[in-house]
């Protein structure tokens, strides 16, 4: 499938989801001038916008390789009792080791009897993690932005997350899934993100894990220059943790490329418990 | 026959700290802070996520055919750095390197493959992180 053909793919996604009201991607959308030439004239070289007025976060976004430093505007907006984790990308916490998240008695239970082996098997290696824990890994994801939602390919395990930016409603029994269910919107140039729903899933990787109470609140900016998406992600579960989780992930803007399918072969789990592998 | 012996070289301390990505967490199974070496010829190649796997047939030294594994990264993740799913075929005689499994079975995680004297895309110690 080529590029073209992917992106057509997308936009009959949109077209189901928002249905005969779609509009144009929002970088073509019917410019409201006073409020787009406002901010625009404010912007430095490289800050991209979309025609409404918008920060036009659209584009190839590669997990950044250098540090991801707290963002002191994002972290002002947390909990007191929010602790920042630090595993972003390549990183992995050792066991035992939760990276400051106070575990409720239930999920110590579950921590102590964790055995990561069990895990790799054909029926569970390609189960992929929720967003809590797949955002932060080290693969590109792709945006796509429009005025009444904002898709985000995961290059990890082909998980889509669909924020609908002008539908608000929240049916109480929307099924959980990996992706969740996200509603997004702006404070000023910061594209806020509210997702429930969510599947359990792994925390750290490591044994902790959150389960469907998890909520999550992101936050995105592009910096000035354009070349950074810059993201705080803040999480709680009460089930499983007693303080707040929160993490700083930046991904750098690599026009021109895309994401891969992941297409997961479970088989691999083949590899673990297979005695020829002694 | 003598090309196709098993090169092995356990190394402690040597191998840089891994930087490298896996669903399953890279510090359970395997050796961060050592390094193996094995020389042998390709009898599998899987290119598929979320790990690719190399298997190479290698002789010990007392002449008994022994297998040894490598996992690699995500292919997603080796096709940015030059790797594509013909990259091995079954028959190439290779070098392959990596963090050893913990659990002493002949089972790696692949830093690096050599074919022909030239690395197979771009090794991990080449670059930080993925």
């Amino acid at each position: 499938m080529t590029r073209g053909m992917r992106r057509g793919c997308m936009a009959a996604v949109v077209a189901l989801l928002v249905g005969a009201s779609l509009t144009a991607p929002a970088s073509a959308a019917a410019p409201k001038a006073g409020a787009a030439k406002a901010s625009a004239s404010k912007d430095a070289p490289g800050f991209r916008r979309t025609k409404d007025g918008k920060p036009d976060l659209s584009g190839y976004w590669d997990l950044s390789r250098g540090p991801m430093p707290a963002v002191p505007e994002f972290q002002a907006k947390f909990a007191p009792n929010t602790v920042v984790v630090n595993d972003v990308g390549a990183p992995e916490l050792p066991a035992g080791n939760y990276g400051g998240l106070q575990l409720t008695p239930a999920a110590q239970e579950v921590a102590r009897t964790w055995k990561q082996e069990n895990d790799m098997t054909v029926s569970k290696a390609c189960a992929p993690p929720s967003i809590i824990y797949s955002m932060q890994g080290p693969f590109p994801i792709e945006i796509e932005q429009y005025p009444e939602i904002i898709i985000m390919r995961l290059e990890f395990f082909d998980i889509v997350r669909f924020i609908r930016m002008t539908d608000k409603h929240r049916p109480e029994n929307a099924p959980h899934s990996k992706a969740g269910d996200s509603i997004g919107h702006w404070e000023g140039d910061t594209l806020v993100v509210d997702t429930t729903h969510l599947e359990a899933s792994t925390i750290t990787n490591n044994g902790l894990y959150h389960g469907d109470k998890a909520h999550v609140i992101e936050r995105f900016k592009l910096s000035p220059d354009g070349k950074k998406l810059i993201s705080s992600q803040e999480f709680e579960d009460p089930d499983n943790i007693t303080n707040r989780g929160a993490r700083f992930i930046y991904w750098d803007y690599k026009p021109g490329d895309y994401v891969y399918p992941y297409e997961c072969d479970p088989t691999f789990g083949l590899n673990y418990g297979n005695p020829d592998k002694k | 026959m003598r090309k196709y012996l098993a090169l092995l070289t356990l190394t402690a301390g040597l191998a840089a700290a891994p930087q490298v990505f896996a669903h399953h967490s890279f510090a359970i199974f395997f050796g961060g802070d050592k390094n193996v070496e094995v020389t042998g010829k390709v009898t599998e190649f899987t290119f598929a996520n979320p790990h690719g796997v190399i298997a190479i047939e290698t002789k010990d030294a007392g002449g008994q055919t022994v297998v040894w594994k490598a996992e690699t990264n995500s292919p997603s993740i080796l096709r940015r750095r030059g790797w594509t799913k013909d990259s091995l075929k079954v028959g190439d005689v290779i070098s392959m390197e990596g963090w050893p499994a913990r659990d002493g079975s002949h089972y790696m995680r692949m830093r690096k493959v050599t074919k022909d004297g030239k690395p197979v895309g771009i090794p991990f110690e080449n670059l930080q992180a993925n």
